[in-house]
């Protein structure tokens, strides 16, 4: 690229640098950092907790039991996925940009991690906890994160994963324990299985479209 | 008397080079970018890129951080406030020199 500009600069010459501040600026823009995974990981974290925890009580009985089991379970799974998200994120969006998008949207996951890694153990151990306040809690906090993240990006498929969390929420607070349980694991199905492969594949397909642009 | 001829802005020459035009622009849309991304966005040798940063860093429109990262050195850019500043006046006066070619 030749990085001098010509002594007399044409309208074609003035209009092509314009032309190319725009398309570096959203080229800038463009997140390029990939997190569909993380949806993934969380969701095989969430089920390996509940049968880790259910196991340990009675491997087959329904509705699984979320917490009489190992006590441990849930601390472990949890903290051990957070410690992987931050270490596999880290690695895979090595060298890509910062953008202030990007930041915005961690802040609201983080902040979310940090209230459920605060919340949940201090009920557990103030016994004041059960199966449905458990499940509305988590799945409002998720619909929470996945709704502010939806309307930031304006993604309507982040919109629906919030309104399947909160839909889960209301419904676990009127349902039975054995309902309650079932609309969970099918939220963390849907929400974090599906919708997690469904934005790995728009980041594969975004990748491919747009690896390189060279100025 | 003759109408008086309307007076063209200058366009900054840090910025008008081409690599370095690509480089603010780059650097306007993110936080921070590290020398990598920018080798890979705008596709330039490392020679010339760092001497187009070295530029722009004189002037006080990039600011650069150096830091190792799994014991190799990464240097991340951010634009500064009078790097925005002088971006936003050179598209101004892009625009009003284009302006006045086509009246």
């Amino acid at each position: 690229m030749n990085s001098e500009p010509s002594a007399a600069a044409t309208p074609q010459d003035l209009n092509a640098r314009l032309q190319l501040i725009e398309e570096m600026i959203s080229e800038g823009r463009r997140s390029t950092q990939s997190w569909g995974w993380t949806f993934l990981l969380w969701g095989v974290a969430y089920y390996v907790a509940i049968f880790w925890a259910a196991w340990s009580v009675n491997p087959w009985s329904w509705p699984v039991n979320l917490f009489d089991g190992n006590h441990w379970a849930w601390p472990v799974t949890m903290f051990s996925t957070a410690v992987l998200t931050l270490v596999i994120g880290t690695r895979r969006n090595k060298g890509k940009p910062r953008l202030a998008i990007g930041r915005t949207i961690s802040s609201i996951w983080f902040s979310i991690g940090i209230s459920m890694l605060l919340l949940f153990p201090a009920l557990s151990i103030a016994g004041r906890i059960d199966h449905h306040s458990f499940i509305a809690i988590v799945c409002a906090m998720l619909g929470v994160s996945n709704g502010a993240c939806g309307m930031i990006l304006r993604w309507p498929a982040e919109l629906a994963s919030a309104c399947v969390w909160w839909c889960a929420s209301i419904f676990a607070c009127f349902g039975s324990e054995q309902q309650a349980v079932t609309v969970f694991l099918v939220a963390i199905f849907l929400c974090q299985f599906v919708f997690g492969a469904y934005a790995m594949l728009l980041e594969a397909r975004e990748q491919r479209a747009h690896g390189a642009v060279h100025a | 008397m003759g109408r008086s001829m309307p007076e063209l802005p200058e366009l900054d020459p840090v910025i008008h080079g081409k690599l370095r035009l690509a480089l603010m622009s780059l650097l306007a849309g993110v936080e921070t970018a590290d020398f990598s991304w920018l080798r890979e966005k705008t596709g330039s040798t490392d020679g010339n890129l760092g001497a187009q940063l070295m530029k722009l860093e004189e002037a006080g429109y990039v600011h650069a951080k150096k830091r190792f990262v799994e014991r190799k050195p990464q240097t991340t850019y951010r634009v500064t406030e009078k790097g925005r500043k002088a971006l936003a006046e050179y598209v101004a006066a892009l625009r009003k020199l284009l302006g006045g070619m086509i009246d």
